[in-house]
């Protein structure tokens, strides 16, 4: 039992009404109401263990966030096992809201009006943090995301990237040994990024933060998470390392030749008859991309044979990416082999 | 007691706040004392011609009125729940909250409190001794007590009924006018409730017990004998309006639904 997040068959259903149509519908809707009941979270297991980093993904409307809201006790499941930090998050909500820090993305936990230094400070009161501590803890935060020169203004008058940063610098007031963060890079910069990336890894190190986060960047994940998670319509599909996604999924290579003159599919297909290869036409008739296993020996031998007989103006070997593998997850619904 | 410290790190804020916005805080207060005026000329014109209303004078009316002010300043301090649907459930406010290890009805307390209401209580103070000198009434050294006790009452009845109409958002985010309608239902408490028949006297006390937050306890005050099992009565009403509205509040957030986004 030392899983920092232990989930049984959590599960969270949506009921909403809907109203029938006209005036005899709605006479209708007076006596029985129709029901419709969304399933945002089907049956999720998962277990995370101290000092994870671990990517929640999947399409919108999976119900990512409805997850992260069940584990924050924001939300109370449908049915299901929660176990968060040894305890039931809807169950002792105050006691346990201080074993977490939470940001969401969307939407600001920040006291709009007021100065980001009186927020913290209301924080620092509302978790009961001791000074000595404070002092220390959260000048090393405020270096870290530079965020000093923001702190007299109120959050309303902030930029999204650095309202984000205060948000992160607030979460974490209270040292907490587990973080959840959803959407917490949507709409930043790359280099705001980056730096939240940074501080993320560095707490990570510093503290064993577990952090649990979801994001539609996959560059994030990449950045920070050895596992993802993979969620389509409230299930999961994926479970397990991100390297294991690639080499199951992303097993083979591109060549990408931009060719001096116009070449047509049936030209190239003979010219390396006999290997899987699997000819695309990029922008124009001149540019074509090959996908091929990913085996030296496959690879020499189609460049040998095309560059022998077509003229060459540019030529590049790229692995398939994160991007194209989940894409192609998403659009498969499934997982081979997985 | 940390609830209390906490408490007064957020009414430090909220004056700090205030005070860089004077000129909004005088408005306020303004507009608040221009109400109260209104309210008191009210009762002056249509209960000044006649001296006696079912056995109430005008003196006493007022100094009803006068009571009535200072548990409902109180209430308007700290309560400043008539949009918690709108704020809290439609737009996911209720989200942030949740994520905060203290009661969620006591950070909005200290979100929503209006401070600047507490001057109500000044001029309902100011009415009841004005009216009290007319009526000759003395004061006894333990009176300051039972008032103090009286208003935390009153406040305690609006707040509960107020609670509880605001914890149906847990359920529902629909717009109803049901929140207006209810601050005028609670201005009836400000008249003494034989004026009235029967059933709204029973729906007064027991239902929405309006009554409890202006003549009752006044009855005391004014040394109506026939109603101080009432007047007594005040602070029990009070604590269980207000704790079965919390009970009813603490069940509706395991209720909540969040804001899709
Ligand atoms: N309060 C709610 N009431 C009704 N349905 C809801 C509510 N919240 C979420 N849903 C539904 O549950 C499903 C999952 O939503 P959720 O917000 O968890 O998705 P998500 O994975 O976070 O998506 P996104 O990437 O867009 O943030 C969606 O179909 C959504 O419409
Ligand atoms: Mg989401």
């Amino acid at each position: 039992m030392d899983y920092i997040i232990d989930v049984k068959d959590l599960r969270k259903e949506f009921t909403s009404h809907s109203s029938r149509s006209g005036l005899k519908g709605a006479f209708r809707d007076l006596f029985t109401r129709n029901y419709t009941i969304k399933t945002a979270v089907n049956d999720v297991s998962l277990q995370i263990k101290k000092g994870e980093m671990v990517g929640y993904i999947g399409e919108n409307g999976a119900g990512k966030s409805t997850t992260i809201k069940m584990l924050t006790g924001i939300l109370t499941p449908t049915s299901g096992l929660v176990r968060v930090n040894g305890m039931n998050p809807h169950k002792d909500r105050e006691q346990f809201v201080r074993s977490i820090g939470v940001v969401f993305g969307q939407r600001s936990q920040l006291w709009w009006d007021i100065a980001v230094q009186e927020s913290f400070r209301l924080l620092k009161k509302v978790y009961n943090v001791p000074d000595e501590f404070y002092n220390t803890h959260m000048a090393d935060v405020i270096k870290t995301l530079g965020i000093e020169p923001l702190l007299d203004k109120p959050v309303r008058k902030l930029s999204l990237g650095q309202r984000m940063r205060c948000e992160l610098a607030a979460a974490l007031i209270h040292n907490p040994p587990l973080l959840f963060l959803d959407e917490p890079t949507i709409g930043l910069d790359v280099l705001v990024k980056l730096r939240i990336r940074e501080f993320l890894k560095e707490i990570n190190a510093k503290y064993g933060t577990t952090i649990l986060l979801t994001t539609h960047d996959l560059s994030d994940i990449e950045a920070l998470c050895e596992r993802v998670i993979m969620l389509d319509e409230g299930q999961i599909i994926y479970d397990g390392a991100l390297r294991k996604l690639r080499e199951n999924w992303g097993e083979g290579k591109q060549i990408q030749f931009a060719f001096a003159e116009e070449a047509t599919h049936a030209e190239l297909q003979s010219l390396t008859q006999g290997h899987l290869v699997l000819w695309e036409q990029g922008g124009n008739a001149s540019n074509w991309t090959a996908s091929v296993e990913n085996n030296e020996d496959i690879i020499s031998a189609v460049i040998g044979r095309v560059v022998g007989a077509k003229k060459i103006a540019d030529l590049k070997i790229v692995e398939i990416t994160t991007e194209e593998i989940i894409r192609n997850i998403y659009e498969e619904g499934v997982i081979r082999n997985g | 007691m940390s609830y209390l410290s906490i408490f007064f790190q957020y009414a430090g804020q909220y004056l700090k706040t205030r005070l860089t916005y004077r000129a909004d805080m005088l408005v306020e207060i303004f507009s608040d004392l221009l109400f109260q005026a209104v309210n008191l000329i009210f009762i002056l014109v249509v209960f000044g011609h006649t001296s006696l209303l079912s056995g109430w004078s005008k003196d006493e009316m007022v100094f009803i009125y006068g009571f009535f002010l200072v548990p409902f300043a109180i209430f308007g301090a700290f309560f400043n729940i008539w949009d918690f649907t709108d704020r809290y459930i439609v737009k996911g406010e209720m989200d942030r909250i949740l994520t905060r290890p203290i009661h969620s009805l006591f950070q909005i307390i200290l979100e929503r409190m209006e401070l600047e209401s507490l001057f109500g209580v000044i001029t309902g103070l100011g009415i009841m001794f004005y009216s009290g000198h007319q009526l000759g009434l003395s004061l006894h050294w333990y009176d300051p007590f039972v008032f103090v006790l009286l208003v935390a009452g009153g406040a305690l009845v609006y707040a509960g009924i107020f609670v509880a109409l605001a914890s149906i958002g847990f359920w529902s985010d629909s717009k109803t006018d049901i929140m207006p309608m209810m601050y005028n239902i609670g201005n009836y408490g400000r008249y003494p409730v034989n004026i009235y028949n029967r059933i709204i006297r029973y729906v007064l006390t027991w239902i929405l017990p309006f009554a409890f937050v202006g003549v009752y306890p006044s009855a005391y005050f004014l040394g109506r004998d026939e109603w101080y099992g009432y007047a007594f009565f005040t602070p029990v009403i009070g604590v269980i309006f207000f704790g079965l509205s919390v009970v009813f509040w603490n069940y509706g957030v395991t209720k909540y639904r969040g804001a899709g986004n």
